[in-house]
């Protein structure tokens, strides 16, 4: 799990490349936000990169995202 | 008797120990009071001096000078790197095995760009945010470039001077339509994040711009490795990109001492209050600048701007005062974007950066600050810092004294820091 709440951009995209990077395929990587912006910006990652965005959970004063890694190069 | 160390001698080192020499005047000359500074170089570089040496082929020279010829005479300079810091017994071990104690301490120690971090990187690239000899090879290799692709590319983040990869884009565009070769030289460009700059508002102006000048931007690109030999740059994401030159801005992460001493996170940042600039956990213990966790522009204007609140804030607590003050997360990273134009990426923690149009003015304000850079290190410009940045700083209690405690003394004709 990925605390980001707090950060803006790029900081929640900039945490998730962080565990994205030390990740291995399968792993789901829950990523914890209070920018609007990072909803956006991880939809668009994943599309990008063919990850798998699980869900996007919009919590009290938060969003929470689980994002499934499917595709990374080893 | 109030020893207070300083860690490292970059920017916000340097202008923090002349800061607190300055405000602590009288207490050092009267032998309660000591500022000792803790510096690894003699000479002290101008960082963003790296851009015009790497693409305008400035000599490295132009942008160092000696370390103690910035400081004020106050400032007990001590070339000998620290190797570790003990926040119980409150003292730091130096690499010649000097134990030196403090009352308080600030770690001012930067950050480290690592091309070994990314496989291939060092072997593979070039990059300016290792120094002047470094960014002078740019310049060398471009003099025999005469067509191909030149990619520049983020390779890790944060680093230093957030606008830098951005710059380098803008001036190898125009450096190339400058010897005519425009037409042979594709300009890729390849970032981690959503846009060609993080900051949306920044990211409108860059935009079009990279349009206009044919720089083509691979944006979601996270550097795995380069393959030196095939001329290859890699993403974790599955993309390639074949290069003729490639710059890149390495992987960076907190300096040694921060790490050997454990008391970084897992990229060697001191967590650190992002107002009162005190180190978490710590009373007595400060960090500043691209040392900190913060998430704020790794850049000087910010380890300035800390500096500030920090050198107030251990005059306040020598002095017994409760007035405290809190930096605001005020950013100013000038930005080239070609032409002889420029912007600045402001903000602060609770203001994202705002629309900006490129302008001759905001060129030279970018350009004229390097040549007022030595001077703004011995505090002498403050007063000008302070119209200029407007609020980056707020009481953070009501009843704090109203006229600020730190006092910058100009220092008088011959005196070091001058």
């Amino acid at each position: 799990m990925i605390d980001s709440r707090g950060s803006f951009c790029p900081g929640p995209i900039t945490d998730l490349f962080k565990a994205y990077r030390t990740s291995q395929l399968g792993d789901v990587i829950e990523l914890l936000a209070t920018d609007p912006a990072a909803k956006a910006d991880v939809t668009a990652w994943a599309q990008k990169s063919g990850n798998e965005l699980l869900d996007i959970v919009d919590e009290p004063g938060y969003i929470r995202l689980l994002i499934k890694v499917t595709k990374k190069r080893s | 008797m109030q020893r207070v160390v300083v860690l490292g001698s970059g920017d916000g080192g340097t202008f923090t120990a002349n800061l607190l020499a300055s405000a602590l005047h009288d207490e050092i000359h009267g032998g309660s009071a000591s500022v000792q500074l803790i510096g690894e170089h003699l000479h002290h570089p101008f960082q963003p001096g790296n851009l015009d040496i790497a693409f305008k082929g400035a000599s490295p020279d132009k942008y160092v000078k000696e370390e103690t010829k910035l400081l004020r005479k106050e400032v007990e300079f001590v070339k000998d790197p620290a190797m570790k810091i003990d926040l119980v017994a409150k003292s730091v071990t130096t690499k010649s095995g000097k134990v030196i104690a403090y009352e308080y301490l600030v770690i001012a120690t930067g950050a480290v760009a690592d091309p070994s971090k990314v496989p291939g990187l060092a072997e593979g690239a070039l990059n300016f945010h290792t120094g002047g000899k470094d960014s002078q090879r740019i310049w060398e290799s471009l003099q025999t470039f005469q067509g191909g692709t030149v990619v520049v590319a983020i390779a890790g983040t944060p680093h230093k001077c957030p606008p830098s990869p951005n710059e380098a884009a803008f001036m190898l565009d125009e450096l190339f339509q400058k010897r005519g070769i425009r037409d042979k030289v594709k300009i890729r460009f390849l970032t981690p994040y959503p846009r060609p700059y993080p900051a949306e508002k920044i990211s409108h102006v860059v935009e079009p711009l990279f349009q206009e000048k044919g720089v083509e931007v691979t944006t979601f690109f996270n550097v795995e490795s380069v393959d030196p030999v095939a001329r290859k740059i890699y993403s974790l994401e599955g993309e390639t990109f074949d290069y003729d030159m490639l710059i890149a801005i390495p992987p960076h992460h907190g300096a040694d001492v921060v790490v050997n001493s454990g008391i970084g996170d897992q990229d060697g940042y001191v967590p650190t209050d992002k107002g009162t600039m005190k180190v978490k956990g710590q009373e007595c213990v400060y960090a500043i600048g691209d040392a900190t966790d913060i998430p704020v522009s790794k850049s000087g204007v910010v380890a300035h701007l800390q500096s500030v609140v920090v050198a107030h804030n251990i005059v306040s607590a020598i002095r017994g005062t409760r007035d405290v003050l809190e930096y605001n997360g005020r950013i100013n990273c000038p930005m080239e974007v070609g032409e002889r134009r420029a912007i600045f990426v402001s903000a602060t923690y609770t203001s994202p950066p705002s629309d900006q149009t490129p302008s001759l003015v905001k060129y030279m304000m970018k350009r004229s600050f390097a040549m007022i850079y030595w001077r703004a290190l011995n505090g002498s410009l403050e007063r000008v810092f302070d119209v200029f940045f407007g609020q980056t700083r707020f009481p953070a209690r009501q009843g704090g004294a109203e006229e600020p405690l730190l006092v910058v003394k100009a220092p008088s004709a011959g005196e070091k820091g001058a």
